[in-house]
């Protein structure tokens, strides 16, 4: 088995971080075989992750943490706030897609997506240090 | 970075990425939107589920006037999200090229 490739990078808690974090998934992702969709279901999954955070914590003063790492046949990518509630989207109930447009709701739709586009998603939590891990299979 | 104009024909041409840093952008430009409309993906590279949010009120304020909102040129994975968001029987999506 081929040896994991880490990167760690952190970045401020703002809308404004976003074109930085997603140049950082792409250089990273350079080089992989990796169709349009893989490529895809990882910006978008993080984004959700990092907005989600902007939003729901804006007091906290730390930056968030992001962590790649390549294996064999995979991506794994990890959104850390290090001073934070716990809040584990694995436990989220699923959202009706299937309403008709007058009963449809702007939001909600971002962590049901998520759940479709990986092919897992873990959460750990300790000492006030939430992350959320992402994975996605390159096949 | 997201570019949204006018088209042509009246349609409302998207290029780059539609993520939560540009929502507000788009938000104001598609409240302008004022009856039925064409909005072509063909140069839409990324979208969000903040970009998913824009798309829902802007169809949901055209619906209270019997009109809405056409997608085209939409590309695989950018329709896979809608498909999975429920999107494919709210929005009238056109076969893809």
């Amino acid at each position: 088995m081929a040896v994991a490739t880490t990167m760690e990078l952190t970045f401020p808690r703002s809308i404004d971080s976003l074109p930085r974090v997603f140049e950082a998934i792409e250089d990273f992702l350079t080089g992989l075989s990796m169709n349009e969709e893989a490529r895809f279901a990882i910006s978008f999954s993080v984004e959700e992750l990092f907005t989600n955070l902007v939003k729901y914590n804006p007091s906290s003063r730390t930056d968030i943490v992001l962590e790649l790492v390549k294996r064999e046949g995979e991506v794994e990518v990890s959104v850390t706030d290090p001073d934070a509630e716990p809040f584990d989207i694995t436990q989220k109930p699923d959202i009706e897609t299937n309403k008709p447009l007058a009963e449809r709701k702007p939001g909600g739709l971002g962590i049901h997506l998520m759940k479709k586009v990986l092919d897992r998603i873990d959460y750990q939590y300790s000492d006030r240090r939430s992350k959320t891990t992402l994975i996605k299979k390159l096949e | 970075m997201l570019d949204i104009t006018w088209g042509e024909d009246g349609r409302v041409v998207f290029a780059g990425r539609f993520d939560a840093s540009q929502e507000a952008k788009a938000q104001s430009f598609l409240d302008q939107v004022q009856g039925a409309c064409a909005l072509d993906f063909k140069d839409l590279q990324y979208i969000s589920s903040a970009g998913l949010g824009v798309l829902l009120k802007t169809q949901k304020r055209l619906a209270a006037s019997g009109v809405g909102l056409r997608l085209i040129n939409v590309s695989k994975h950018i329709r896979d999200i809608f498909h999975y968001s429920g999107f494919e029987s709210i929005f009238e999506i056109d076969p893809s090229p």
